[in-house]
């Protein structure tokens, strides 16, 4: 997607699709799987899983679900894990809103998007309203 | 050279040669014509005969393929029921509340908070606070891998609730990795007692106890002295 950084060398390791909260799960203890893979510490695996989580969470909550993409490659000279979590719901219509503390237009405590953000070492977001929302966020390794 | 070709007897053998494939069409795979001369028609019919030696083959491994195909699936469906009652079971069985000391509950949380899980969670854990009476409750997360926003959510209106029924909840076991986790996701779970073990929250809801006690002793005795005064 324009906007996004990518690179064609980057190596997928795994696709899922997100339709249940079972699906949450597991395609979270992946996320932690490859961290370690990659040898990131606990304080690490632990961050990455929790903001994957959160991406999860808001696709399956207001994004009627979606794909999760999984991929290892060098951003910036750094090996990084990187994932991407689309969906085709709704879109947010306002990016800066959603994006602050404490914002939730359901019945969340609104810190899903903005935590996520500092767990990570890259975050980038789309979306388009009514036609879906783009995560994709990279730790370095 | 001429043979002598009996007609009668070549009749017969191929009438033989129609039962047999009608035999087998209508499923008798043991039927074979077991040809006893040797001439031209005897090489046909040693040929019929080991057609239907591969069609039988063919057939036994086809029956065999398909039962093996039909005990997997149900064993398979089997399973598949096993899991849903063991989830079933699970949501029950991971929620188990029990009173450990005087007036002290503890709610051993393992695995993944979904909101499913959690409602039962909380349900039961209140339910046990009015039941028993006890003023403190320890929920322990040490067996909770991750706790995002919604985790999180969840702890703190169980916490809430918990305290308008008249108890205090303790939460312990959150790792140092989880802690740095919450900190930057933004929660404030400053509102909230926490512990880093079960068992440093377990020292402090016996102190608590007694200190309660030693409240509820000193009222006693200055109500006492207070009579004989
Ligand atoms: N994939 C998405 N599609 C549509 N809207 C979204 C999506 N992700 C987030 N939003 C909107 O952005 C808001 C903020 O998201 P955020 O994750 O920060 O908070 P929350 O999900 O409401 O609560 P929390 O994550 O703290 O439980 C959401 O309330 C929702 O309105
Ligand atoms: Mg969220």
């Amino acid at each position: 997607m324009l906007g996004l950084t990518s690179d064609i060398n980057w190596e997928t390791l795994s696709k899922h699709l997100i339709d249940s909260e079972n699906n949450i799960v597991e395609v979270r203890q992946l996320v932690r799987y490859h961290a370690k893979q990659l040898s990131m510490g606990i304080i690490d695996q632990t961050r990455i899983t929790t903001a994957v989580s959160e991406l999860l969470r808001n696709m399956y909550n207001y994004g009627g679900g979606g794909e999760v993409l999984i991929e290892k490659g060098i951003v910036d000279d750094k090996i990084s894990l990187i994932i991407t979590c689309t969906d085709h719901g709704s879109g947010i219509e306002d990016l800066e809103l959603a994006m602050s503390d404490g914002y939730t237009s359901g019945n969340g405590m609104g810190y899903g998007l903005p935590g996520a953000k500092r767990l990570v070492d890259r975050f980038e977001i789309k979306s388009e309203l009514n036609m879906g929302t783009i995560v994709r966020v990279m730790k370095w390794k | 050279m001429s043979k002598e070709y009996n007609i009668d007897k070549i009749a017969e053998r191929i009438n033989r040669i129609e039962d047999v494939l009608a035999s087998v069409a209508a499923g008798d795979l043991d039927a074979r014509i077991n040809a006893e001369a040797e001439d031209d028609l005897s090489g046909i019919e040693a040929a019929i005969d080991l057609l239907i030696d591969d069609l039988t083959d063919e057939l036994k491994q086809r029956e065999k393929m398909q039962k093996e195909v039909e005990d997997k699936l149900s064993k398979i469906q089997e399973q598949q029921k096993t899991i849903l009652q063991q989830q079933a079971d699970l949501l029950e069985l991971s929620s188990p509340v029990s009173k450990v000391w005087d007036n002290v509950l503890i709610l051993p949380v393992i695995g993944t908070l979904d909101s499913q899980r959690t409602q039962v969670m909380m349900e039961n854990l209140l339910e046990k606070i009015v039941e028993t009476g006890c003023t403190i409750s320890i929920l322990d997360i040490t067996g909770v891998p991750t706790v995002d926003t919604q985790v999180a959510n969840h702890l703190l209106k169980t916490v809430t609730s918990a305290r308008l029924l008249g108890a205090e909840c303790i939460i312990s076991g959150i790792s140092p990795a989880i802690a740095q986790t919450i900190v930057h996701l933004g929660i404030d779970l400053s509102t909230i007692k926490t512990k880093a073990t079960l068992q440093d929250a377990m020292i402090f809801a016996m102190k608590q106890n007694k200190r309660s006690e030693n409240v509820k002793l000193q009222s006693l005795f200055t109500s006492s002295d207070e009579k004989e005064e």
